[in-house]
């Protein structure tokens, strides 16, 4: 007899998918079924049989998971985390310095990224971001081109009638202008802009609407122009008038408010107002193709392209080259919101103000490093601290434990502390390295990611990284040993353990170079700080003029004040406003700064006379012909002897009258250069510069300040002492020193607790053997030597290697930035060497002292 | 009305439940496919009845046991449902109230098609 069967496949099937409580019913069923249909046609019946297998092939009869096999694997990892704690407590010392280290690393890490990640996603509070485009223009100059933000004025909103894929046109024009609002005058950024820039862009508005441009009278002011002007008062409504460069008054009333700019804005705008007061101010005679403005937006219609433009454009570069020869235009490119910040490094003018790539390179760099130092650290004490695991491995393995189980144990234990580490991390970056980063850099950066996925991907793939970089090597390698051989005590390990020799070197390597490159650095900063201006600063206090007539109510006030020990007027101001130009001296041409002062100008700046003679009492003679020039230009220029030398400047001729000693005329990032004076007549000044004794600015500033409301309330009071007037620098300076120390300190931080902790576990192991090594009458010394040795040369060569790297690239890098570095002296050698000398020596002291106390007898004793 | 949450009764749930009751001592999932492909004609698959089963059997209306061995199906056993007090006073509840509709209708509704 045939025998019925159901194709056996089928049934293989259902009992690999079947939950196998539900088994028994499902396929007795299923064949119950089979044999009743197969009685009248096989085929038919097993037909049947296999769609009811495949009927049943549904969420609820499928075996999820073996109940009895979790079981066990929970109990196995339980017992992971039982071992990993009990581990992490017996070396709970080396297991805290361990996560501390990890997580100021972390820490680290987060702050630069969270920076980064900034950086890269500015401007995109924008929900119209991806049709909007700035207009850049690509300038030919004398051999290249060039990129300029400023594009053609008459590029205007009329474009939308023009072409259909464009939905929006916002021009943005800066002028400088002084605002007023009662007794407050500041001088002001104001941009006129088209009305469309509202609603364009998604600046959040605390009082008022989108539509307040669309008012010619109106000016839109952000909130802390408001509070600057008026207070806690309500702005809405309020009348202020602006006097720009060309004398000209406008009145506006404040039509609406923006609230707090987003951090993310990489451009906003203080105050605003509608373009078309800008072509009632007549600055230009005319505004033709030639006229440039700051910046032009163009916002596209939803799924329009930017390509359809270029037709359009074609014809704008026709227009421009007809009338500008100067700077004809080779093509227009549309750079995308999201992308400006990104590019504006590259783009003359932009608006968007963001930072040159090289920094965010440099500190992803540095980051990454830490980090990759933290795990490197980390992975020599857990390689050091599985070696002395190896029977317990060895009993799991002999017990039934596979290569895979401890494999796992072990980075799950890794895992643990990482996960420790990465929380500490989060915490020091949320309440230290972020808000240290804040006051280092102008913009402020929020703990914030610019997306959720972001966020996951960014700390659940740090984790992942870590945790394995970390851990899978003292996985791997402990995990693969026989248990006969650990049980016999062949394995000995870490103590001659190359591979973690090399990472401590490169530890050491890198403390070492950033050790050295702080103290190098410091060392220049000083020097620079310390720097010989050329004249003394202190006491100085200057003001720019507004009106010609400003020069003489100051100096009648200045003549009131018995403070006032020396005072002048001058056109440009050394310092806070220099004129860079030429001059020829016969066939000569000399790059040079340039100042046209007044009667006792030189005096009161204290400029050292080296030859010749300052301006004098016969002013009608020297404003016609008579220069002063610093040494410097002397040099530039060959002349042996510079009194009565000809020089030819602005097609005016002039004799030398005079020569003082260099001075500082620019922040120290820029080659010093030569510098002329020139006699100027008192209609031409453009700054008060008044002198008092050491101590008294603050007061005769104040007095000034008063005594200005009085001669110009339409214009700002705009005082500045001339010792501050490189402060940007100086406090630039000083953040790099505390970036680049804190960086050091930490590497050599790590460094030694790496040094400290293997250390520890090799000297632990060998108690023994320093037991006998004393009962046959080794002394401390000899111990000391021993126990430290080990290490000592692989310290050594990460130092003669570090220190050269280190020195090299920070001069290379100082040498780049500055232009009068300082000649590199041993001194932040010797005090780099000595710092790493006392740490690493107290590390292994503080190690050592364990191998020198040990008493043979105890160590003896058990077996 | 159970008015329990989850404790809607949809259509084939209550025919099945209907059947189980109906079959008393001898409802398993076979069983109970042949009995409604009989009472109401239409055919349903063996896996879709064994589904609206569990489901029941969750929400309280059957209980089940496993039966003996068996000759036919390869010595396999059945699992048997029966109703339970609950399910009963579901299967009551259901029927008051469509009694109760129905009875509200006019008289006139018959008289129609006359």
């Amino acid at each position: 007899m045939k025998q019925l069967s159901p194709p056996k496949w089928a049934d293989k099937f259902l009992r690999w998918y079947c939950n196998p409580d539900l088994l028994e019913e499902i396929e007795g069923d299923i064949y119950e079924i089979f044999e009743r249909e197969a009685a009248v046609d096989t085929q038919k019946a097993r037909r049947r049989f296999i769609w009811n297998v495949l009927r049943f092939f549904r969420w609820a009869n499928i075996k999820r998971t073996n109940s009895n096999y979790k079981a066990s694997q929970m109990g196995l990892i339980k017992n992971y985390f039982t071992i990993g704690f009990r581990n992490l407590s017996k070396n709970w010392g080396i297991s805290l310095i361990n996560i501390l280290g990890l997580s100021v690393a972390i820490g680290m890490g987060i702050a630069i990224f969270i920076f980064v990640d900034m950086q890269t996603h500015m401007d995109d509070f924008h929900s119209n971001r991806r049709n909007i485009y700035q207009l850049i223009n690509h300038v030919k100059t004398e051999n290249s081109t060039a990129m300029w933000a400023d594009a053609p004025l008459l590029i205007g909103p009329d474009l939308v009638d023009k072409h259909a894929g464009v939905d929006n046109v916002v021009r943005v024009e800066f002028q400088y202008g002084n605002m007023r609002f009662g007794d407050n005058v500041f001088s002001e950024l104001v941009s006129f802009v088209d009305p469309a820039l509202l609603k364009v862009f998604d600046f959040p508005i605390k009082y008022g609407d989108v539509n307040a441009l669309e008012n010619k009278s109106y000016v839109v002011i952000d909130k802390n122009t408001a509070e600057k002007y008026f207070g806690r008062e309500d702005a809405m409504g309020k009348d202020v008038s602006i006097k720009y460069s060309n004398g000209v008054i406008q009145n506006y009333t404040v039509g609406a408010v923006m609230d707090k700019t987003p951090d993310k804005a990489s451009f906003s705008f203080e105050i605003m107002v509608p373009m078309d007061n800008f072509f009632d101010l007549q600055l230009e005679d005319h505004y033709d193709w030639a006229y440039s403005t700051d910046a032009i937006f163009i916002e596209m219609k939803e799924g329009r392209q930017p390509q359809e433009l270029e037709e359009t454009f074609r014809g704008f570069v026709a227009l421009q080259n007809q009338t500008s020869s100067k700077w004809p235009i080779d093509k227009f490119e549309m750079v995308p919101l999201e992308k400006l910040a990104l590019r504006s490094f590259e783009i003359d003018g932009s608006i968007s103000g963001s930072g040159h790539p090289a920094g965010r390179i440099g500190l992803s760099v540095v980051a990454s490093m830490l980090v990759l130092l933290a795990c490197f650290n980390y992975m020599n004490i857990s390689v050091t601290a599985a070696t002395r695991r190896l029977k317990e491995i060895a009993m799991r393995k002999v017990i039934g434990g596979n290569r895979r189980q401890i494999i796992y144990q072990f980075i799950l234990e890794n895992m643990i502390l990482c996960t420790f580490a990465l929380g500490l991390g989060t915490v020091l970056s949320y309440y230290f390295f972020l808000p240290g980063l804040n006051t280092m850099i102008p913009i402020t950066i929020p703990f914030e990611f610019s997306s959720l996925p972001m966020l996951i991907a960014f700390f659940g793939g740090l984790l992942l990284f870590i945790g394995l970089v970390s851990g899978a090597y003292p996985a791997f390698y402990v995990s693969k040993f026989q248990p006969t051989s650990i049980f016999r005590g062949n394995e000995k390990l870490g103590s001659k353990n190359v591979f973690s020799k090399i990472l401590l070197g490169f530890q050491f390597f890198f403390a070492i170079s950033t050790i050295i490159a702080c103290f190098v650095f410091t060392d220049n900063a000083i020097y620079q700080a310390e720097k010989d201006w050329g004249y003394n600063p202190k006491g100085i206090i200057s003001m720019p003029l507004v009106e010609a007539s400003d020069f003489q109510a100051l100096r009648d006030a200045a003549n009131r004040n018995t403070a006032v020990l020396s005072y002048a007027g001058s056109n440009y101001h050394v310092a806070r406003a220099n004129k860079l130009t030429k001059a020829d001296v016969l066939d000569k041409e000399v790059k040079t700064y340039a100042f046209h002062v007044g009667e006792n100008y030189m005096e009161t700046m204290g400029f050292r006379l080296k030859e010749g003679r300052f301006f004098g009492d016969s002013k009608a003679a020297d404003q016609s012909g008579s220069i002063i020039v610093t040494e410097m230009f002397v040099e530039k220029a060959g002349w042996d002897d510079a009194i009565g030398q000809q020089v030819t400047y602005d097609s005016t001729r002039y004799t030398v009258v005079g020569v003082v000693e260099n001075f500082m005329c620019n922040a120290f990032y820029d080659e010093m250069l030569p510098t002329v004076f020139t006699a100027a007549p008192e209609e031409d000044f453009n700054y008060f510069v008044v002198k008092t004794a050491a101590g008294n600015e603050k007061e005769l500033d104040e007095y000034f300040a008063s005594a200005w409301t009085g001669i110009a309330p339409n214009d700002p009071y705009n005082s500045k002492y001339q010792v501050d007037v490189f402060d940007y620098f100086f406090k630039e300076n000083q953040g790099n020193i505390v970036v680049i120390s804190f960086i050091s300190g930490l590497a050599i931080v790590l460094a030694c607790l790496g040094l400290f902790g293997l250390l520890g576990f090799s000297i632990q192991s060998r108690k023994k053997e320093f037991g006998i090594r004393k009962v046959l009458g080794a002394d401390a010394t000899q111990i000391i030597r021993i126990a430290s040795k080990q290490y000592f040369w692989t310290i050594l060569i990460a130092f003669l290697l570090g220190a050269p790297a280190g020195a090299f690239l920070i001069t290379q890098m100082i040498n780049a930035i500055y232009p009068d570095p300082k000649e590199t002296t041993a001194l932040p050698f010797i005090l780099a060497m000595g710092i790493v000398l006392v740490t690493t020596a107290v590390t292994v002291a503080s190690q050592v002292t364990k191998a020198t106390s040990v008493n043979p007898v105890q160590t003896l004793r058990s077996e | 009305m159970v008015t329990m949450k989850g404790s809607y009764l949809g259509e084939l749930e209550e025919l099945i439940l209907l059947t189980v009751g109906a079959l008393f001592d001898e409802a398993y999932g076979v069983a109970v496919m042949d009995e409604i492909e009989k009472q109401t004609g239409r055919s349903m698959n063996v896996s879709a009845a064994h589904a609206v089963l569990r489901r029941l059997e969750e929400k309280g209306y059957v209980t089940s046991r496993m039966g003996g061995a068996t000759n036919e199906r390869g010595g396999r056993r059945k699992r048997y449902f029966t109703l339970t007090a609950v399910g009963k006073k579901a299967l009551d509840e259901s029927f008051a109230f469509r009694n109760e509709l129905y009875k509200r209708i006019p008289k006139m509704a018959f008289n129609f098609s006359l």
